[in-house]
């Protein structure tokens, strides 16, 4: 069972033990899930990037319901744009990806959905893992590419490009083993021309974030 | 894309003339699988005559990597130009795939080895 990204990543963000999902930036995660979108139709070869435009090569529907809206939207454009134009289309599109990506991991049973009730009104929901087989074989997946030097795989380029846009990594690794791989995830995201225009996306946010904040006062 | 091989000492060059885009990846990827044989230690891929990569381009070219370097075999890139080096540098190719900047050089190189 091939999962796309977007669930990937959600699965990435899950704790174990309570099924709650780790706090990463808002805007990281409508990139990374909108990213990932894209990243799965250029796997399915329906578009393809260079350094200065996204092109459609067959606007033939996947027949999946998480990509094909965006294809679609690629597919009725009227002129050329670049990858983080449509980076910036599909993070727009991101809450819609989000819900239709957990549906199908609760009816894949790797999650639950569980609604918790506080103050007797307010409702949070959980997903607590049910199978944890997917989730272990893609964490594992991604150690094997950062704790060697072996050739990554496409998709293995593709979702740690988008684990790291989103912070993940330092929920996954201790922080002396995420200092040993620091450089491994640096030259294995910048391998896809997708996944640098997601880190841009969020790297321009943050610099503006950053510059909005108050100096410290001494 | 027009595909040409020649093999000298164990080491198979293939030239590649023209665009590998999302149009031709797979092709190019089954081209390379069946040009090599099991008596080559190493393959080149003379980009000479490579006009353009994309990103379908930039996997079909780590997937061939990948392959052959299952297969034990040695992959070198030469005669990249200015623009098609420039996407493997940006997209930091260059760091895991040995590029030269002629063909008597990876040839060199590789005899070397």
């Amino acid at each position: 069972m091939t999962l796309r990204f977007a669930e990937e990543v959600l699965l990435l963000l899950l704790h174990d033990d309570n099924g709650k999902f780790a706090r990463v930036p808002e805007w990281s995660l409508r990139y990374a899930l909108g990213g990932g979108v894209l990243m799965d139709l250029a796997l399915e070869n329906r578009i393809d990037t260079d350094l200065e435009k996204l092109v459609l090569i067959d606007a033939t529907p996947v027949g999946d319901s998480l990509l094909d809206p965006l294809l679609e939207e690629v597919a009725a454009a009227q002129e050329s744009h670049d990858a983080r134009y449509w980076v910036e289309v599909a993070a727009g599109r991101a809450w819609e990806i989000r819900e239709e990506a957990l549906s199908r991991l609760v009816e894949r049973g790797i999650l639950e959905q569980r609604e918790d009730r506080f103050l007797w009104v307010l409702s949070a929901r959980r997903y607590p893992v049910i199978d944890g087989k997917a989730e272990r074989e893609l964490k594992l997946r991604i150690m094997e590419v950062l704790f060697s030097d072996a050739l990554p795989d496409p998709r293995d380029i593709v979702i740690i490009g988008l684990a790291d846009a989103c912070g993940i990594f330092k929920e996954l690794l201790a922080e002396r083993e995420l200092d040993l791989v620091a450089e491994r995830i640096g030259q294995v995201r910048k391998m896809d021309l997708i996944g640098q225009a997601v880190s841009s996306a969020i790297w321009d946010i943050e610099t503006a974030v950053a510059a909005a904040m108050p100096p410290l006062a001494y | 894309m027009k595909m040409t091989t020649e093999r000298q000492d164990g080491i198979l060059s293939f030239r590649v003339d023209g665009r590998i885009d999302g149009s031709n990846a797979i092709a190019f990827q089954e081209a390379v699988r069946t040009a090599v044989d099991d008596s080559d230690r190493a393959m080149i891929m003379d980009c000479a005559n490579t006009s353009y990569i994309s990103s379908a381009g930039l996997r079909a070219v780590l997937m061939t990597a990948k392959s052959l370097s299952n297969r034990d075999v040695q992959f070198a890139l030469c005669a990249l130009s200015n623009d098609v080096l420039d996407v493997f540098e940006k997209s930091g190719f260059d760091k895991i795939i040995a590029i030269h900047r002629s063909k008597a050089e990876a040839l060199g190189s590789l005899h070397d080895q």
